[in-house]
């Protein structure tokens, strides 16, 4: 409990890939200063300052990587690193004091917010380069809803249960063979008797659950509602609300029975202890599988088919990207230079050296490790790719709101009042 | 009796009296400007920081922002955000009843059980010192860390799990995610952090209580509880005050604690949580925010005011 929790996902996958921070933090450090002195001779250089919230394991380390490659390719870069949660916290005030011109952040809702308020600079004319090594899917997705792009996506990773290939073979039970709801139903129930808890569930920092929220509403009532229902286009007290809910009610029985104590990376370490059989979780719960061996282990499978209508053809997929800021636009050649590099392959290779992962540039290496490639196949059959709710929603409704409703559900609230208490909050924000 | 409060008049009288003389001969240039500056500077800092951020909160609850751009994205919206506060926010109801529970539980049992503890101490029972320290201990120990003890403690393989024979997962007691059982547990924490507090004070306090006056009271007869009430308690008024001060504060201001278990959500919402997370998180809602510090800042000054009123008009 005495950890701060790691608030909405600022860059999840990182946050979770170490647990002693303090001392590799301060060896990165060093690193950074080397790398500044080195590159400050280099009077040919732009510079441009950049806004990093990767303050955890491994961040420094990809940090100081990348820097040293765009100092290679000629952009001196101001790093200046924030906690994550700070970042997270204080964006507000970071806009709009003094920011750095180029800056961590997400594509969708969140994005979408700072632009309408004037807060962002513009990335077309980067577009207009890099627009052919991006999936058209991402240049939407970097889209404002003035129809002008600011984000140049960097990396993502799906949602998806996520489990231990021997704890399914000590149960026998074939991963392949989840087709449907009820075999899911079915599966749980085998674990259960075996003395697993089947199915893993966090949501202390009340945004652990949003992903199963996410998911079970795709699959029970499709895509396209999901997206309205988060956009405000259709209400909470829908009653195909009320059926993801009672659908995910059919699973509560199969969680452990304090979610609400339970963090991302404490509920991820009772499927890497062998203790709970499988976790609706990102990706970067594979940073909790520091052993190779465990890691080797790890395996993924997309969440079962609920309503037949929609089959499983959506999943949760944030992607993480960089923005400019207003101040970019009193440096515009070097911020727009620093962007460029981003979006390329000398980016994402050198991030991958260290930590692999999926990367937003189409020409970027994919690391070969089969976890990886897992990854990559189930985003390739997906047809539509949801950011998470707290990005595809209005911030002021996504907390604390939705992270209490859900919250409230899991601790045996009643649905129908949460429901009806969403949709009149929603109301009742002020107007965007 | 009634001639012993007309002489206490007239020295009041002759006191105000020479007060007034030494103000209209005393003071050279020097003293005056002296005397403005140390009253000028505070006074000046002070309204520039309490009393403007404290009026402008005021201002802002009345108004829908989400603290960008300039003031001319300031709307005006009467008293809204009050009402949605109380109609609609969940978490409105939860955290009004936990900061009562709060200074209900710091009222009748940690404050009372710190006078006591006190009391007891300043006996010079045997083996003072060590108590004295085991009971301030609490305070010292960084938040941090009580977080990290009381989680051994009560977490569903801690301590007292364990020692009920509830080893798996589904019989342990959720102490911290269950929302009807996590504010007693906090509430423990918290009191065994407060008693310590008030310990001290009021053994401080108690130091400088003339001891022939207890002596005197147990010559006549009187019994340990009556001595304490009408010898000990009396004679330590301003102590009092600061107490009774100091346990509505820190009651109504709760807010670290929780924050550090879980950020002040599922069944531990306080007061203080929302005005932050609404001021500072990522929803920014800085009317909302703003009408939950009104209302904190109502709810702290009622009640001590009217103490305090009652309290000075008594000694005149």
């Amino acid at each position: 409990m005495s950890d701060m929790i790691n608030e909405e996902g600022v860059s999840r996958r990182s946050v979770l890939k170490g647990a002693a921070a303090g001392a590799a933090v301060v060896a990165a450090g060093g690193l950074l200063g080397a790398t500044a002195g080195s590159t400050a001779a280099n009077a040919a250089n732009v510079t441009a300052s950049f806004g990093s919230n990767n303050s955890n394991p491994p961040g420094p380390k990809e940090d100081a990587a990348w820097v040293a490659a765009a100092a290679a390719a000629g952009i001196d870069v101001k790093l200046n690193v924030v906690d994550h949660n700070t970042f997270q916290n204080q964006i507000n005030t970071y806009l709009q004091g003094t920011p750095d011109d180029v800056f961590d952040w997400f594509a969708g809702y969140r994005m979408q917010f700072f632009a309408k308020k004037g807060l962002l600079t513009p990335a077309t004319a980067v577009w207009a380069k890099i627009n052919a090594d991006f999936a058209p899917g991402f240049k939407a997705a970097s889209t404002g809803l003035d129809g002008k792009q600011y984000l140049v996506p960097t990396d993502w990773y799906p949602w998806a249960l996520h489990y231990r290939k021997s704890v399914w073979k000590a149960a026998g039970v074939n991963p392949q063979s989840i087709k449907t709801f009820a075999d899911l139903v079915a599966a749980c129930k085998v674990f259960k008797s075996k003395g697993y808890i089947p199915m893993a569930m966090a949501d202390k920092g009340g945004w652990e659950a949003m992903g199963t929220f996410d998911i079970i509403n795709m699959r029970t009532n499709g895509y396209q509602f999901h997206v309205d229902l988060m956009a405000g286009r259709a209400k909470w007290t829908d009653p195909r609300v009320q059926k993801t809910f009672a659908n995910w009610k059919t699973l509560i029985p199969f969680q452990n029975k304090s979610p609400l104590n339970e963090t991302d990376q404490t509920a991820g370490t009772m499927v890497l202890q062998k203790k709970a059989a499988m976790i609706m979780m990102g990706s970067f719960t594979s940073g909790l599988y520091t052993n190779k061996a465990d890691y080797n282990d790890l395996a993924l499978i997309p969440f079962p088919s609920i309503n037949p209508a929609y089959g499983t053809d959506s999943i949760d997929a944030p992607i993480d990207g960089v923005l400019m800021s207003n101040a970019a636009a009193k440096n515009l050649p070097a911020a727009e230079a620093l962007m460029e590099f981003i979006a390329s392959t000398k980016f994402s290779d050198t991030i991958t050296a260290i930590a692999p992962g999926l990367f937003a540039n189409k020409h970027a290496k994919v690391s070969s490790d089969p976890f990886i490639q897992s990854q990559v196949k189930l985003v390739n059959a997906t047809k539509h790719v949801a950011q998470f709710l707290d990005r595809d929603t209005r911030p002021d409704f996504a907390y604390p709101i939705v992270s209490a409703a859900i919250q409230k559900f899991l601790t045996g609230g009643d649905s129908v009042a949460i429901a009806k208490n969403l949709q009149a909050q929603w109301d009742a924000l002020p107007p965007a | 009796m009634s001639n012993d409060v007309a002489t206490r008049k007239e020295v009041k009288i002759a006191k105000a009296g020479r007060k007034a003389r030494r103000r209209n001969h005393n003071f050279s240039g020097g003293d005056r400007a002296t005397i403005a500056t140390f009253v000028g500077v505070p006074t000046l800092i002070h309204i520039f920081m309490v009393w403007i951020p404290a009026i402008c909160t005021v201002l802002l609850s009345f108004t829908f922002w989400d603290g960008i751009g300039g003031l001319k994205n300031i709307k005006w919206v009467g008293f809204t955000n009050y009402r949605q506060i109380i109609q609609l926010d969940a978490d409105f109801g939860p955290a009004i009843r936990n900061n009562l529970y709060w200074l209900a539980v710091f009222a009748l049992i940690a404050t009372p059980l710190g006078i006591l503890l006190a009391y007891y101490i300043d006996k010079n029972l045997k083996g003072t010192k060590f108590y004295q320290t085991s009971f301030y201990m609490p305070l010292v120990i960084s938040l941090a860390v009580t977080g990290i003890i009381w989680d051994y403690i009560f977490n569903s393989d801690g301590l007292i799990n364990s020692l009920l024979g509830n080893n798996t997962n589904d019989s342990a007691i959720d102490f911290w995610g269950d929302p009807n059982k996590n504010i007693w547990v906090v509430l423990f924490i918290a009191s065994w952090r407060h008693i310590g507090y008030i310990m001290l004070l009021y053994l401080a306090g108690m130091k400088s209580v003339d001891p022939s006056l207890r002596e005197a009271a147990a010559i006549d007869g009187a019994t340990e509880w009556s001595t304490f009430r009408k010898v000990v308690v009396p004679s330590l008024r301003p102590v009092n005050v600061i107490i009774i001060v100091v346990t509505i504060i820190e009651s109504l201001r709760a807010f670290d604690l929780v924050y550090i278990i879980n950020r002040g959500t599922n069944g531990l919402q306080l007061l203080g949580v929302l005005v932050y997370d609404n001021i500072l998180g990522s929803s920014m809602r800085i009317g909302w925010g703003a009408a939950y510090a009104t209302l904190l800042f109502i709810l702290c000054i009622g009640p001590i005011i009217v103490y305090l009123y009652q309290n000075f008009s008594r000694e005149d």
